[in-house]
């Protein structure tokens, strides 16, 4: 269980730079084209993104997540789809008992390649903004202030809960509880690991909606922030290009049908 | 083509719906009348309760997941649409720290959220029977949302365990849409129904001081006198429907 709980990469570059709503709509601008156009795009969609971790500077980080993350499941999809997907005439080869279809070996690629632009764009944009920076922008343009405390709270709280956890796993083992024998021993041993993490957070819940209360929490007051995100005509101007090319590659799809 | 535009029409209507039913709830009040206090600091919790449960089931090496019982929690004790908003932002936030793959699947965690809080509000979560009952129900509708992300964006068969059973229903001579839905059918309710049983025993835990601050903490009222008898008929009809769903369901989707 990894302490630093988000994939942000504290270095200064132009990428980290930009509006965080314009990276989210960059994000957009190559998720929906990969998904909505035609699937020959997908492919090429994959260049722009790795193009930009290199400006971002953390190219070394986004190969890094790509070996780990993202390349054993997309093989693994890859091979299993090119020999199970039905339908499709021309036989490449075969696999043992099961016959790999040129076609079946297409549309697998196609989804595989989709999948990669999907994950690894937001991969990126994950590693050049902090989730708190792009939730106090989007608070600051209208989004609730509600949402921002839950998605940060939740990223706070969660390493202190995952300690709770491993000490309340090490002290039941301590105690012998079994967590490594027979299917029904540890099915067993969910609930004394469970319910003493889920009593003690529950607990704490009506204390912090007291304190949040105090502080204004359901104010309606308009909040000023103490960081503010800076906002270029320059991102103005890449948020405008990445909606229009978005549309421009439905309208593609629609005219080519 | 022809699918392809069909199916953008299924999407256009099933969006249109949610946006008139969140519409209606909205200028009802029916929505803010559950998102206090309480419920914002809840969801937090909730999200954490489901990532962190979800790691000690791998631990334990389980052969379910059990990352949404803070998800039925909400839906149960705060109303559905706590518990579909606790669903998505699950699924946020575990995209944001363990792998951006989990984005795609938040309908279907809101899904989980919304119908816990239904079937509370219809008095289904008081007693364990009608939980198991609950817990069947929300898997059905796991099963019909998650089917079709399945397909769109993961062709299908992605990188579970579970897609070794939908290549061998492919390999049996089944279309995809029956193979996925079949799988779904096959995996969900056993977790659904662990999760819900889980989420009822700590519902059970708490104090009714603690839920009375909730907003509808009288759906959480257990009912007394329940009988074992009774939960293990449920268990058993549950078993005997998802046997039954193995064999009508192909039928249904044409082969």
């Amino acid at each position: 269980m990894n302490p630093n709980r988000s994939f942000f990469v504290p270095v200064d570059s132009p990428l980290h730079r930009l509006n965080p709503l314009t990276k989210l709509t960059f994000v957009f601008a190559m998720i929906l084209p990969a998904f909505l156009s035609v699937p020959e795009l997908a492919p090429i969609l994959a260049i722009p993104v790795f193009l930009a971790a290199f400006i971002g500077r953390v190219q070394k980080p986004y190969l890094n997540l790509l070996l780990k993350l993202i390349l054993p499941t997309i093989t693994f999809m890859f091979v299993m789809q090119s020999v199970f997907l039905p339908g499709g005439e021309t036989i490449l080869f075969m696999l043992g008992p099961f016959d790999v279809t040129q076609e079946a070996m297409r549309s697998a690629f196609f989804t595989v390649t989709r999948i990669f632009v999907m994950v690894s764009s937001f991969a990126l944009l994950l590693l050049t903004t902090h989730p708190s920076e792009l939730m106090s922008d989007l608070t600051q343009r209208g989004l609730p202030g509600q949402f921002a405390y839950v998605i940060i709270s939740t990223l706070q709280i969660l390493p202190q809960m995952q300690a709770k956890a491993q000490t309340i796993i090490a002290a039941q083992r301590s105690r012998g509880l079994d967590t490594e024998s027979t299917f029904l021993k540890r099915a067993g041993s969910l609930v004394p690991l469970v319910s003493p993490l889920v009593f003690g957070s529950l607990a704490e819940v009506e204390e912090r909606a007291i304190a949040i209360e105090a502080r204004g929490f359901t104010s309606k007051k308009t909040k000023t922030s103490l960081h503010e995100i800076s906002d270029t005509s320059f991102d103005k101007g890449l948020r405008w290009i990445l909606v229009i090319l978005i549309l421009a590659s439905v309208a593609l799809r629609i005219w080519l049908s | 083509m022809e699918v392809i535009s069909q199916n953008a029409v299924y999407f256009v209507v099933v969006a249109a719906i949610m946006i008139l039913l969140f519409a209606w709830a909205y200028f009802t009040k029916r929505i803010q009348k559950d998102f206090i206090t309480m419920t914002w600091v809840l969801i937090p919790v909730a999200i954490a309760i489901n990532l962190t449960i979800g790691q000690i089931v791998l631990l334990l090496k389980l052969p379910v997941y059990l990352d949404s019982i803070g998800t039925v929690l909400v839906g149960v004790i705060c109303g559905p649409w706590a518990g579909a908003l606790t669903g998505t932002l699950s699924n946020i936030i575990a995209g944001i720290i363990l792998d951006p793959g989990w984005f795609p699947w938040f309908p279907v965690a809101a899904a989980i959220g919304a119908t816990a809080g239904v079937m509370a509000n219809l008095g289904f979560f008081k007693n364990w029977w009608k939980v198991v009952v609950t817990g069947f129900i929300i898997a059905i509708v796991a099963t019909i949302v998650g089917t079709p992300i399945s397909i769109a964006i993961f062709g299908g068969i992605s990188a579970s365990g579970s897609s070794i059973i939908t290549a061998f229903l492919l390999e049996t001579g089944r279309s995809l849409v029956s193979s996925v839905l079949t799988t779904n059918f096959i995996s969900e309710p056993l977790d659904k129904i662990a999760t819900s049983l889980l989420a009822f025993a700590i519902i059970d835990g708490l104090s009714a001081r603690y839920l009375a601050r909730f907003p509808r903490g009288e759906n959480a009222a257990v009912e007394k006198g329940q009988k074992q008898t009774q939960l293990i008929i449920a268990l058993v009809v549950v078993v005997l429907l998802i046997l039954f769903g193995i064999f009508v369901l192909p039928m249904l989707t044409g082969g």
